[in-house]
């Protein structure tokens, strides 16, 4: 039986107490460092931004379009960002806007009706400097209520990627250092794959996997001539369930992650609030603050140990402090460069943890954009299949620079895909022409298309950062962030690749090519940022220890993908868990033996 | 909508439903004061999105689907002046290039005059340049959205399959 109780915005939490720890931001890492910390038996107070919104109520996953007012897109006082928008103008974005609200480009996509109240209002929330498409979900949860899902694993390829191309800095860790924390991971939350024994991307501990449809199995049985693999999905969703989580239940194939932005109702895709906080909150360890904007790392002037975190009420915008034996940051990548940032004091005059000067640089994430689309004509007109009833089509892992080194860059790519019939097929938008001829066209192809778009390694270039600006306030007259941040030659280089690979694949597999582009996307539009506070064993070169302690300040710790040395081809949020949990139990024995 | 259920049980109860409800036929009819256009134009709406997708054998087009009266509803409710001057200054674009080529406004002219205008509207479909074929890329996407939402469109005439409670998923496992 799935327990669908809501958590309550509770802001009458007791400010008088030293916590353990203070944990800023209730995400994926978030959630892992509460989970963590209450499960070694330590106090712990979680602060979020925003509220807490039932998602299991809003997402109304089963709802026909036709149904919904406005087919399920967001109504008309509310506006998405669009690329256009993103590459004509410069930030910040939404000013002067007509609207009611503006929101980021996410909610462009279908069924934008259930996240318009999960994404920031682009308004109240500017920034300056660079393009930079940034989505951000202040909510207790964050992103975790929208996520793609991918769960994959980094491996020796990208933490020792330094050793074996000369770019950059290796991680102070390796793959051994961090399996058995996948492996934690994996159990605790449920993630759904198929083993393929590729040294580039682990397998881990998989569920039930996602079946593939007949023409991804033509396209997986071409690859292995190639030497390459097309994988399903590994998807972070539990497909068998899970007998440790009663508020989570298993994957029943609804298709509905597909169709809305992320999201499930029912919590087999894994979301931080029913996967990591509810379960921490049985411990008796944890109070959760909503409405809780921190705007600055609080320290002791005497020790020059942090003593907590000052933070704003949102709605009431009355000042606090927190007060805990650790601080851990979990506001994402961007949120806690700018935390650290504006934690000046005498002692830290460039921010807390910035005595190298390199919070905010080696910014990096994922370039997209390349992509091709087409059919399998063997499937024109053959009767409708069942092919969207699971979370996630297939995923393609990368294939440059292992055993061999490509002459144009550096690093690699994967691609994620997707095959068959949607309830709205694509043909419907792609087939040209009208009448009887098109609709045809359109019912007739449905079955038959498929399509993937690659992700690939940006490279963690110093000069590409982030910081404050000096004018520019949010709503709550907090300082915002300045991008200074561009796609370099090496990205570019690896676009015209993925491209060419990409067409290669289709024409191997024989099938149908109808458009296809090498045109990168918007900087941000991958929404995988990393590496604003870079993991390393030289406090000159880094800014976090290998446990994502802040080298200068003992009791910081940074737990999101801040720390990431560069950003491999993988998507990574379950590396940031992963990383988390490596961190958050260093952390419990330290405390624990006055260490911190 | 219960699930399994093929084509032609639902043209059953979408029958039977038709007959026992006007309320629905007037979803799928012109409604006679529409909320943004003028009469002519949302006549003129009614007839180029039917072109886009007629009825056929397989299944109802998009009048029947009430692509029009959609279409008036969200241009009536968007707060976004541009979109409202697109959409009218689209329709009389049709009728002006209808009026070149046929000497008559598009719903006067002969049906083969009326392809002949649409024709050369989506000349250039994947890469629009002109006034014209721009307006043409709004208005056949908003048809296609529109269609394929209504459940004509989903499931009369794709049959969509899913949207489901499975038990196990569907498909190949990956060997």
């Amino acid at each position: 039986m799935l327990l669908q109780i809501p958590l309550t915005n509770n802001t009458d939490v007791d400010l008088n107490t030293v916590y353990d720890a203070v944990i800023v931001g209730s995400g994926a890492a978030g959630g892992m460092a509460a989970h963590v910390l209450t499960s070694h038996g330590l106090k712990v107070l979680l602060l979020e931004a925003g509220k807490y919104q039932d998602t299991g109520k809003i997402l109304h996953s089963l709802e026909w379009p036709y149904d919904n007012p406005y087919r399920g897109k967001m109504p008309p006082s509310y506006h998405a960002l669009t690329l256009n928008e993103y590459t004509i103008r410069n930030p910040p974005y939404a000013q002067n806007s007509p609207y009611k609200k503006v929101t980021s480009y996410v909610q462009g996509w279908g069924g934008a009706d259930y996240s318009k109240t999960l994404v920031v209002d682009e308004k109240k929330n500017p920034y300056s400097g660079t393009d930079y498409a940034w989505v951000r979900a202040r909510v207790v949860g964050g992103k975790t209520t929208i996520w793609g899902r991918l769960a994959l694993r980094l491996s020796d390829f990208d933490f020792k990627a330094a050793s074996r191309d000369g770019y950059g800095m290796d991680w102070p860790i390796s793959y051994a250092d961090l399996s058995p924390y996948y492996d934690r991971v994996d159990r605790y939350l449920g993630v759904s794959g198929h083993p393929e024994g590729l040294p580039q991307m682990p397998d881990g501990i998989y569920q039930r996997p996602i079946k593939l449809t007949d023409a991804e199995m033509h396209m997986r049985n071409t690859l292995k001539g190639m030497d390459r693999t097309l994988t399903p999905y590994r998807a972070g969703v539990t497909t068998d369930g899970l007998k440790h989580n009663k508020y989570r239940s298993r994957c029943y194939g609804r298709g509905a992650c597909d169709r809305h932005v992320g999201g499930c109702d029912i919590h087999a895709a894994f979301d931080s609030p029913t996967g990591l906080i509810r379960p921490a909150m049985d411990t008796g360890h944890l109070t959760m603050r909503t409405n809780s904007t921190v705007y600055e790392v609080s320290i002791d002037k005497n020790t020059g140990k942090a003593d907590g975190v000052n933070f704003l009420d949102s709605d009431s915008r009355q000042s606090y402090k927190a007060k805990a034996k650790v601080v851990l940051l979990a506001a994402s990548t961007l949120e806690s460069a700018r935390l650290m940032l504006l934690s000046k004091s005498e002692k830290y005059p460039n921010g807390i943890g910035n005595s190298s000067g390199l919070v905010g640089h080696h910014f990096c994430e994922h370039i997209m954009g390349p992509s091709v689309n087409g059919f399998w004509k063997d499937l024109v007109g053959k009767p409708r299949t069942l092919d969207d009833g699971r979370p996630g089509g297939f995923y393609i892992p990368r294939f440059r620079n292992l055993d061999s080194k490509h002459r144009d860059f550096i690093r690699g790519y994967g691609f994620e895909g997707g095959s068959g019939t949607t309830m709205v097929p694509a043909t419907a938008f792609d087939e040209p022409g009208f009448g009887e001829e098109y609709k045809r066209n359109v019912r007739d192809y449905a079955g038959a298309v498929f399509s993937y778009g690659a992700f690939g390694e940006v490279l963690p270039r110093y000069e590409n950062a982030v910081g404050i600006d000096p004018q520019l306030k949010d709503a709550w007259g907090i300082p915002v962030l300045k991008f200074d941040y561009r796609f370099g030659d090496n990205e570019k280089k690896m676009a015209q690749d993925m491209y060419d690979t990409g067409r290669e694949m289709f024409q191997a597999a024989g099938f149908e090519i109808t458009s296809s582009t090498k045109n990168m996307l918007c900087e941000g539009w991958s929404i995988h940022e990393m590496g604003t506070s870079r993991m390393g064993n030289d406090p000159k070169t880094s800014v976090l220890n290998q446990f994502e302690q802040s080298h200068d300040v003992k009791n910081l710790f940074v737990v999101d993908g801040s720390a990431f040395v560069n950003a491999s081809a993988q998507n990574p949020t379950w590396t940031i868990m992963a990383l988390c949990w490596r961190s958050c139990d260093y952390l419990a024995d330290q405390l624990q033996k006055g260490e911190i | 909508m219960p699930t399994g259920m093929n084509r032609r049980e639902l043209i059953k109860t979408f029958g039977a439903m038709t007959l026992g409800s006007a309320a629905l036929q007037l979803t799928a009819g012109e409604p006679d004061a529409p909320l943004f256009f003028s009469k002519p134009d949302f006549a003129l709406l009614d007839t180029v999105t039917e072109m886009i997708i007629p009825a056929d054998d397989h299944s109802p087009g998009a009048h029947a689907a009430g692509a029009a009266a959609y279409i008036d509803t969200s241009v009536a409710r968007s707060i976004d002046p541009d979109e409202k001057k697109n959409w009218t200054k689209g329709l009389a674009l049709i009728n002006s290039l209808s009026q070149q080529m046929n000497q008559a406004p598009f719903n006067n002219a002969t049906p083969e005059q009326r392809i002949a205008v649409l024709k050369s509207m989506a000349t250039n479909e994947r890469h629009p340049t002109t006034e014209q074929e721009r307006f043409w890329g709004q208005l056949k996407e908003t048809t296609a959205f529109v269609y394929y939402t209504t459940s004509i469109g989903i499931h009369q005439d794709i049959n969509y399959k899913g949207n489901v409670i499975l038990e196990q998923f569907v498909g190949y496992e990956a060997t």
